[in-house]
């Protein structure tokens, strides 16, 4: 999943701040965006993600910094002179025109015949899948077709970056799920930067080669997706990537590779450092476990992992999966636990003792 | 199956019942629309294939009300006698002429205020911000506060040979002697109507312009237009069912207009409307007014209908 390093760079921001107003809406943003990258700008509302991503696009201007597009200062370059081409949420299909000519809305200035821009839309129709449909309205459109006819349009005028914002929130599950695949395919096809601005954490996962994670005008974490969920750098990316368990710890002692902790209910624990990310001080020290990373042991199970007792508090079935809340080592700390339910795994039932496995690598500590 | 059919029944029902209690709702409206439009409107149209007699209207179809040449009958030792010959609406030089001038004064009129109002309708949906928007249209509402006539009067005092404009430019030394050429032609009359219609021109392009979704305009820009072609390719095309509105609101009303033509227009600004007037109250020949007046209302139902079918592609719908 790690993308090569060796690729060039495709956008780089440095130290952007953008104000609106007194509000601070960019804090200081930096970070560079690889060639043929699939990149997402993860965050709740109001993170600034979309201000990021309309910067690159020339929507918004920044009040200091630079945004470079393949090597190049934008600062004052109109949207329309920008190497970038962007699917927006509303997807903004004209609809006094056709789905072709919205296709084709960009080529006017092209040197080419009106039959080759006219083939070149015919195969921009066909590679999202809507050949044929060239000749329909454009209100005639579904929300999965109108989002289809964005991205042809866009691709067709061959951009450097395509800018998605939140391309896919307007979409049902079933179509979201399938049409986050046909990005991904799409991308590895055409090979352009993609950038995503998404609140979705499990479609920023599903779908990118790294993300970065945002909260109020500022870059939490920048990383590839399993890093992301594996080693989370503060409490608040553990937070939003998934769930994760947070149990209340002391920290016994520091070493070079070592510390070790004592967690609620866990004991003592010793953690590499690399568990660790660098501490922020303002909140108590917690130690965070994944569900999936606890397991239920059925009665005659073994494992070599360390355990700890617990009574079932809350059952919640999901179908494929059954959630599982459990107070641990006789303390009032609760934790959320995932088991796949296969056949001849009995649902527990509330109240139920149990024993869990768990694993010392599989824990961070946020101090 | 049975379900759906005794559902598909209720629903019929209650379709019907629904459509009763429509028909009630709107009947008190539609009674009232009824006697003060479609009556007169016939009656009108009855008038014009009568003839005239004097003081009255006699009850006796024909058609030279519109075309060929009629007579007017008066009351001689108690019998209806034919007096004068008259020519009808389309035999007449004279109702041809001011027809079509009434028509190309309506013209001009229409562009003047559509190409005025449409920089002041993209000004405030544009430019000005949401909470401002209704302080502006309340201003732009201002004129509509004094009667037509006082507005009419008042461009008489400003187009006048001692009005507002004249002494100004007297008294800056620019000229020697009042313009006449400001007031008492067609060019006061187009001044004065677009001037009174501005509102009826402006709110409905506002309104168009409103609706445009402004991430369109970012995406033509997106795509690589300038904020020129963008407007051109995106912003007014989008906004043209506003654009028909207002051209179809000045266009269909200033044609009748008989005041400012009256004040005004001068002798060669005499309108169709000023010769409906002179047959109805100076002659008392009501059929040929009422022909004239139909005539009127059709040239201006088949040129606005042709004007429709030229900008129909503006108006398609979501299908």
């Amino acid at each position: 999943m790690t993308f090569s390093a060796d690729r060039s760079t495709m956008i780089e921001f440095r130290d952007v701040h953008k104000y609106y107003g007194d509000y601070h809406a960019l804090r200081g943003i930096s970070g560079e965006i690889k060639s043929g990258e699939f990149f997402s700008l993860l965050g709740p509302s109001g993170c600034g993600k979309t201000t990021l991503l309309r910067t690159i696009a020339g929507f918004e201007g920044i009040s200091s910094g630079a945004v470079l597009i393949d090597g190049k200062d934008t600062a004052g370059i109109p949207p329309n002179k920008r190497p970038t081409n962007m699917v927006f949420q509303s997807y903004a299909i004209f609809p006094h025109l056709t789905v072709a000519e919205n296709v084709g809305f960009g080529l006017r200035r092209d040197p080419r015949s009106a039959a080759e821009k006219s083939r070149a839309v015919d195969e921009a129709l066909e590679m999202v899948g809507l050949k044929g449909y060239g000749g329909r309205a454009a209100n005639a459109l579904s929300g999965g077709q109108r989002q289809r006819v964005a991205l042809a349009r866009a691709l067709i005028l061959k951009p450097k970056v395509l800018l998605l914002d939140e391309p896919l929130s307007a979409l049902d599950k079933k179509m979201r799920e399938l049409m986050q695949v046909e990005l991904i395919k799409l991308q590895r096809q055409v090979g352009i930067t993609f950038i995503l601005v998404t609140h979705d954490q499990e479609e920023a996962l599903v779908m990118s080669d790294r993300i970065a994670v945002m909260f109020e005008g500022e870059i939490a974490q920048l990383a590839d997706p399993e890093t992301l969920y594996r080693r989370p750098n503060s409490r608040k990316v553990a937070d939003f990537i998934g769930t994760m368990n947070f149990i209340p710890c002391e920290v016994l002692s520091q070493g070079m590779d070592t510390i070790e902790v004592d967690a609620k209910g866990l004991g003592r624990v010793t953690l590499s450092t690399d568990q660790a990310p660098p501490p922020n001080g303002k909140e108590s020290p917690v130690v965070g476990l994944r569900p999936e990373t606890l397991t239920l042991l059925y009665p005659g199970q073994s494992t070599q992992d360390r355990t700890v007792d617990g009574v079932v508090d809350e059952v919640i079935y999901f179908g494929d999966m059954t959630y599982y809340d459990v107070y641990i080592g006789g303390t009032d700390v609760e934790v959320r636990l995932s088991m796949r339910n296969v056949p001849g795994r009995p649902i527990l039932d509330v109240g139920t003792q149990v024993q869990l496995a768990w694993n010392p690598s599989a824990l961070v500590l946020f101090r | 199956m049975s379900g759906n059919k005794s559902s598909g029944g209720r629903s019929g029902q209650l379709g019907r019942s629904e459509a009763k209690s429509g028909l009630l709702l709107i009947s008190p409206t539609a009674i009232f629309a009824l006697l003060l439009l479609a009556a007169p409107l016939a009656t009108i149209i009855a008038y014009s294939f009568m003839a005239d007699g004097y003081l009255t209207i006699i009850p006796q179809f024909q058609i030279c009300n519109y075309i060929g040449t009629c007579s007017s009958y008066e009351m001689k030792d108690g019998v209806l006698t034919a007096a004068k010959e008259y020519k009808g609406v389309f035999s007449d030089p004279l109702a041809q002429t001011l027809l079509v001038r009434s028509l190309g004064v309506s013209m001009m009129v229409t562009l003047v205020t559509v190409v005025l109002a449409f920089p002041v309708a993209y000004f405030v949906s544009f430019h000005v911000g949401p909470d401002r928007k209704s302080l502006w249209l309340f201003l732009i509402t201002i004129p509509f506060w004094t009667s037509y006539l006082v507005r009419v009067f008042l461009w008489k005092v400003i187009l006048g040979y001692n009005g507002v404009i004249n002494s100004a430019l007297l008294g800056i030394g620019i000229i020697d002697e009042p313009i006449t050429a400001l007031n008492y032609n067609v060019g006061a009359i187009i001044t004065t109507l677009a001037h009174a219609y501005a509102p009826f021109a402006i709110l409905p392009i506002f309104v168009a312009l409103e609706k445009i979704d402004r991430s369109f305009l970012e995406a033509g820009q997106d795509l690589g237009e300038s904020a020129f072609n963008t407007f051109r390719r995106v912003t007014l095309p989008l906004a043209m069912p506003g654009v028909i509105s207002a051209t179809l609101i000045v266009f269909i009303p200033t044609v009748g207009d008989y005041v400012t033509p009256n004040l005004v227009g001068g002798p060669e600004g005499k309108l169709v409307a000023n010769l409906i007037q002179l047959q109805y109250m100076k002659l008392d020949n009501y059929p040929l007014g009422s022909a004239t007046a139909v005539s009127a209302m059709l040239l201006v139902a088949i040129v606005s209908l042709i004007f429709l079918f030229l900008t129909r592609r503006y108006l398609r719908g979501p299908k």
